[in-house]
């Protein structure tokens, strides 16, 4: 059997999380954000390091990163709405699990 | 300013009782006929049924239903017809001169026909699939918390490869297969006995394989073919055919393991 979560809340930059085995994880924003599995987002990581890269408008305007909602998408997943308006990314259940640090 | 994006909230189907999806992974191998057929079965069986066809480029539900294009202007979806309620591309007009579509726009209709037609109260919500593992299946299992899949496979090799695919699909969303069946599965002749035209054993191979029930066998009925094309399916035309007695027997094996099954539970609600 998989292991789900049991509660999924904010706790100041971090998301804590608790799963129906007992395991109490924690997730950073930004963190979070760096994983994202959208598909822009994964071809900007195959892309070497830009240095010079200039912040848009909405990067600025939003501040520190943070996200607005997490809609749940089906039985496996979870949609996240970020402060910047990023909102493909679509992170399935064994992928916060993985990303999480011990609480 | 703080940026405020609309969020896509999840739409619950509140009236619904399960929503089960009919896959293949394979085309041709009958899907459309099977979920058209277990629809009507589970309705004379006295359940409240919805028949949704998610083939957005490929709809047959209203051929095989008996009916055609509507003016979606002066007709309310879905349409009844058999006690079942009906939705597919099909009915659409433009959809009848067929449709250059990319994979957003599928994932829209499939979303809008789940999410935004009054399908009331239902015991059962039945999907026709499209083939393959692509944008129709993601949407359905990301906009609604499906109650379980099954898998139509013919009884060969080369159709099995792609099942596979579809339960690993399935298994990857977290929707619950509830079981394969094998379509065209033998013949019985006039002689009264029985050819395996295209093998025999792939549904049985593929349940065992993956660890979920085998349902059932469907022989080959010519008369499947007649019934599809002339709009009244093959369970109410020839109740007593063999083939027909086949789908009751499935059709009465899902609704007993949709019942039993626990609920799948919807995830919780993230607190931020």
């Amino acid at each position: 059997m998989r292991c789900r979560p049991v509660s999924i809340r904010r706790v100041e930059d971090e998301l804590l999380i608790e799963w129906d085995d007992g395991y109490r994880g924690r997730i950073g924003f930004q963190k979070l954000r760096d994983a994202c599995p959208c598909a822009s987002c994964n071809e900007k990581r195959q892309q070497p390091p830009n240095p010079f890269r200039i912040l848009s408008d909405a990067e600025l305007r939003a501040g520190p990163l943070r996200p607005l909602a997490m809609p749940s998408r089906g039985s496996y997943a979870y949609q996240v709405v970020w402060s910047d308006g990023h909102d493909t990314g679509i992170y399935t259940l064994e992928m916060l699990r993985k990303l999480c640090d011990p609480a | 300013m703080s940026m405020q994006p609309q969020v896509a909230q999840q739409r619950p189907l509140p009236g619904i009782r399960h929503v089960l999806a009919v896959a293949s992974g394979k085309g041709g191998v009958g899907k459309s006929t099977v979920a058209a057929n277990l629809a009507l079965t589970l309705t004379q069986q006295g359940h409240r049924v919805g028949l949704m066809d998610a083939d957005i480029f490929g709809p047959s539900v209203p051929m095989m239903m008996g009916l055609g294009l509507v003016d979606p202007q002066t007709t309310a979806f879905p349409i009844e017809k058999y006690g079942m309620k009906l939705m597919s591309m099909g009915f659409l007009p433009d959809a009848s001169r067929g449709i250059l579509f990319r994979g957003p726009m599928v994932a829209k209709y499939v979303t809008l026909f789940l999410t935004q037609i009054d399908w009331g109260t239902l015991d059962l919500l039945v999907i026709d699939m499209p083939p393959g593992t692509g944008d129709a299946q993601l949407s359905l299992c990301q906009s609604v918390v499906v109650s379980g899949a099954v898998i139509v496979t013919t009884p060969q090799d080369v159709s099995l490869i792609d099942a596979r695919k579809a339960l690993n699909m399935f298994g990857e969303m977290r929707v619950p297969v509830l079981g394969t069946i094998e379509n065209m599965s033998y013949f019985v002749g006039e002689d009264g006995k029985r050819y395996e035209i295209f093998r025999h054993g792939g549904g049985r191979k593929l349940a065992e394989e993956s660890g979920v029930s085998f349902l059932g066998e469907l022989p080959i009925d010519p008369r499947v073919a007649e019934c599809g094309d002339s709009g009244e399916p093959m369970v109410r035309r020839y109740p007593d055919a063999l083939v027909s007695k086949a789908y009751h027997e499935i059709a009465a094996a899902l609704w007993k393991q949709l019942e039993s099954q626990s609920a799948p539970a919807p995830l919780p609600q993230v607190e931020l």
